[in-house]
């Protein structure tokens, strides 16, 4: 009886690296990609924690012997969903390195195991959030009340989100110790406008972008791989919204969406909606290569089934130019959010807001300023990102 | 290549058809009401509980009074909003009505356009009080023209130059430079350009007074001649033209690269190079020209997308163009002019892709359609 050894060629153990890991250590060597990643952390852990950083509920509040930590009830359950999803987002390698063994095995990747295993466990908890836990929002006047307490841990930059009528002094304010970016004519604190404004945009970005690419892999790659009329059919329809000027779209559905729909989420999904058309011609174009390779074929001989082929084999090698693409695509959806809350079609705490603001208050420069190189940095990073990664991809895709 | 033309033309029809179909269907279909987006257009954002008094109120004068706006005959035979029950067993019904209602809206408004009647215009009338959009559209696409044309002839003229030179001097401090730099032009807002440039450089701004920031023309330019003219055109466009410019840069300079680069690996180049052919000469007269041809179809399929950048650039800069028209058409629930403006979108962005592809032919004798 003779069992087959596992190799133990130390060339062949090295060679063995999963693309990801390849295009990785590419992308490691890229200074520009480094910063940008960097940056666009820094974005999404201040976006993440901001009622920790400015506004007006402490984090933790003793009065007469009393220890409460009211933040924890003004949270609301999406807050708290998107601190878990960005806590698991940080450690999706841990996991993959922990799945690793099992996935092998199955001849699966790890970091779709890892992905899958985190957006069930955010997916549990918002659900069970949801459940459990009635929101009420307590504001509680704790900035007046602030002398009473024995102790009171304020977040970084103490401010009221939302200053009243009879805050005149707190208007237009240039920028000081208590308030680093300064007020605007509202009396709001302008850093809190730029965090709650980044929030907006990270989620506009990743959530829109999710949506149209994932809609775009699903169509391309039906499309591609099965061609004939259904292809003929898809395309005949991508074609048709292609061509309807986007801004069209969505401004129309802006313009008559219920005023009960909250702006936010109305912008995100009919800024995913609309986008699509691009991850899908990527898709399809990138599926009618693969599904002609040697692999496919082999996959096919082997009887495996069509569902399970396009989900393991076709689709994973397809993604490069969706994964390039997104990152540009996050840099328009923060690019067209920006100017929607600029042309006041939609009503969020946004970095265009403030910059509309400063058409007709121009002398509030440090408030225009800092909403103008938000947008400015964001996108410069993404788009960054997204040219160091199509050239450690593939310097040749045209994207 | 007449036929193919002609059979580019007949596919064009389909496509628009279903262009105006989903934009028809979806003005129509969108869920919301209607008579809230009108007093959200007239009065801005109230909180809902003032929007849902004068919605009712509306709803409930519009049972007595007639109205223009619900008679019209674009809107098919659906029974007027003010009569629609309220509740849940009849969403279903409902939601049946209104998708019928809007395809019989749609065949109506096919049936207009097929002898020339474009309907009319809820809100707008053109200069000389008419409400037919395609008169509307005439007065309004040359300003949107002469500005995208301006803008054109910048990008290319500033970012072709850029493009060859960085890919002459590849991988040097000048390619790598201009990419980071146009990259960063790239990424800045629109809006913030257009906020700092009417702020401290227009009228009426807080800045020096340099250029007008309304109108294309001052009053009485028909007087000037034809220098004049020029003159007075490019100074009330510099501002918008520099808004629509400065990002268009980078991605046809880096086109520009691309196209040079390819052309200097190419078989023909190493033969100059090795007939003993100065760099110079190789450079300007073999690879440049070959690599200028592609270019000018990349421009000519950029203007689409340079169109639909206006409308944000007209709306900061309140032009009187296509795309402020489109904004303010869409905003008030205009529907022959929603479709007026769409079918104007498609049928330019068509016909410039086609007259690409049929540049793309003409320049490189190898490229053939059959």
């Amino acid at each position: 009886m003779s069992s087959v050894q596992p190799t133990t060629d130390p060339l062949l153990a090295a060679r063995s690296r999963s693309y990801g890991a390849i295009v990785w250590r590419q992308l490691s060597r890229r200074t520009t990609a480094m910063v940008s990643l960097a940056v666009i952390f820094v974005l999404a852990l201040v976006a993440v924690l901001a009622p920790f950083i400015a506004g007006e509920v402490p984090i933790l509040w003793i009065e007469k012997g009393e220890i409460s930590f009211p933040i924890f009830h003004y949270l609301t359950n999406l807050e708290y969903a998107g601190m878990l999803a960005f806590v698991l987002a940080l450690l999706l390698p841990v996991t993959a390195r922990l799945v690793r063994p099992g996935a092998e095995r199955a001849a699966d990747s790890p970091l779709a195991r890892a992905v899958l295993i985190h957006a069930a466990i955010c997916a549990a908890v918002l659900l069970a959030l949801v459940v459990l836990r009635t929101e009420e929002r307590r504001y509680g006047f704790y900035l007046e009340r602030a002398a009473q307490a024995e102790t009171a841990w304020f977040p970084l930059v103490p401010t009221p989100r939302y200053p009243g009528y009879d805050s005149l002094p707190l208007r237009d304010n240039p920028p000081s110790w208590q308030h680093p970016l300064g007020t605007d004519r509202m009396g709001q604190d302008v850093l809190l406008l730029i965090l709650y404004g980044a929030r907006t945009a990270m989620t506009i970005g990743f959530v829109a972008v999710g949506i149209g690419s994932g809609i775009g892999v699903v169509l391309g790659s039906v499309s591609g791989y099965f061609g004939g009329w259904i292809d003929l059919l898809m395309m005949r329809i991508t074609e048709i919204f292609m061509f309807i000027p986007r801004i069209v779209l969505i401004i129309i559905i802006l313009a008559v969406k219920p005023s009960g729909l909250s702006d936010l989420w109305s912008v995100v999904v009919v800024l995913g909606l609309t986008g699509w058309t691009d991850p899908y011609r990527y898709m399809r174009a990138e599926l009618l290569r693969i599904r002609g390779e040697d692999y496919i074929t082999a996959a096919r001989a082997l009887g495996i089934p069509t569902w399970r082929l396009l989900l393991r084999h076709a689709v994973p090698n397809g993604m490069a130019p969706i994964l390039v693409g997104a990152t540009f695509g996050i840099a328009g959806a923060v690019f067209l959010e920006a100017s929607l809350a600029f042309l006041n079609l939609v009503q969020t705490p946004s970095w265009g807001e403030l910059l509309n603001d400063g058409r007709q208050h121009l002398g509030t420069w440090w408030a225009w300023g800092a909403a103008g190189a938000a947008i400015f940095i964001t996108v410069l990073v993404y788009n960054l990102l997204g040219e160091a990664v199509r050239d450690a991809i593939d310097p040749k895709l045209k994207i | 290549m007449k036929t193919y033309i002609l059979k580019r033309l007949l596919l064009m029809i389909p496509t628009l058809l279903g262009v105006t179909m989903v934009t028809y269907f979806i003005v129509r279909l969108a869920p919301g009401d209607p008579i809230e987006a009108m007093i959200r257009n007239q009065s801005g954002n109230i909180d809902p509980r003032a929007m849902k008094e004068s919605a009712d109120k509306i709803r409930e004068r519009l049972g007595l009074i007639e109205y223009h706006f619900l008679r019209d005959p674009l809107f098919g035979t659906e029974k007027s909003w003010a009569q629609k029950p309220a509740g849940a067993w009849f969403w279903c019904a409902d939601a049946a009505d209104k998708v019928a209602s809007a395809a019989v809206g749609y065949v109506n408004w096919g049936r207009r356009l097929a002898v020339g009647d474009f309907g009319e215009s809820i809100k707008f009338r053109s200069s000389e009080g008419s409400r037919n959009p395609l008169l509307l559209l005439k007065e309004r696409i040359p300003v949107t023209g002469t500005l995208n044309i301006i803008a054109e002839v910048l990008i290319f003229v500033i970012a072709m130059p850029v493009g060859f030179a960085a890919a002459r001097y590849q991988g040097r401090w000048f390619d790598r430079a201009s990419s980071f730099v146009l990259l960063a032009l790239y990424s800045i807002p629109v809006i913030l350009a257009g906020t700092v440039l009417i702020g401290y450089l227009g009228k009426g701004g807080s800045g020096w007074h340099l250029f007008p920031v309304a109108n294309l023309h001052s009053f009485g330019y028909e007087k000037f001649g034809w220098g004049g003219y020029i003159a007075d055109l490019l100074w009330h466009t510099a501002l918008p033209v520099i808004c629509l410019v400065y990002g268009g840069f980078a991605y046809l300079a880096k086109m520009g690269r691309a196209s040079l680069l390819e052309n200097l690996r190419a078989d023909y180049v190493r033969t100059a190079r090795a007939k003993g052919l100065p760099e110079e000469q190789v450079i300007y007269r073999h690879a440049l020209r070959n690599s200028l041809l592609p270019m000018i179809t990349m421009m000519v399929l950029a203007i689409p997308s340079l169109i639909g950048g206006s409308v944000i650039v007209e709306t900061i800069f309140s032009i009187q163009g296509t795309g402020l028209l489109l904004v303010d058409a869409a905003k008030c629930y205009d529907l022959a002019l929603l479709m007026a403006e769409t079918l104007l979108y498609g049928v330019m962005t068509l016909l410039f892709l086609l007259i690409g592809d049929i540049l793309y032919a003409w320049a490189d004798p190898r490229v053939r359609y059959e």
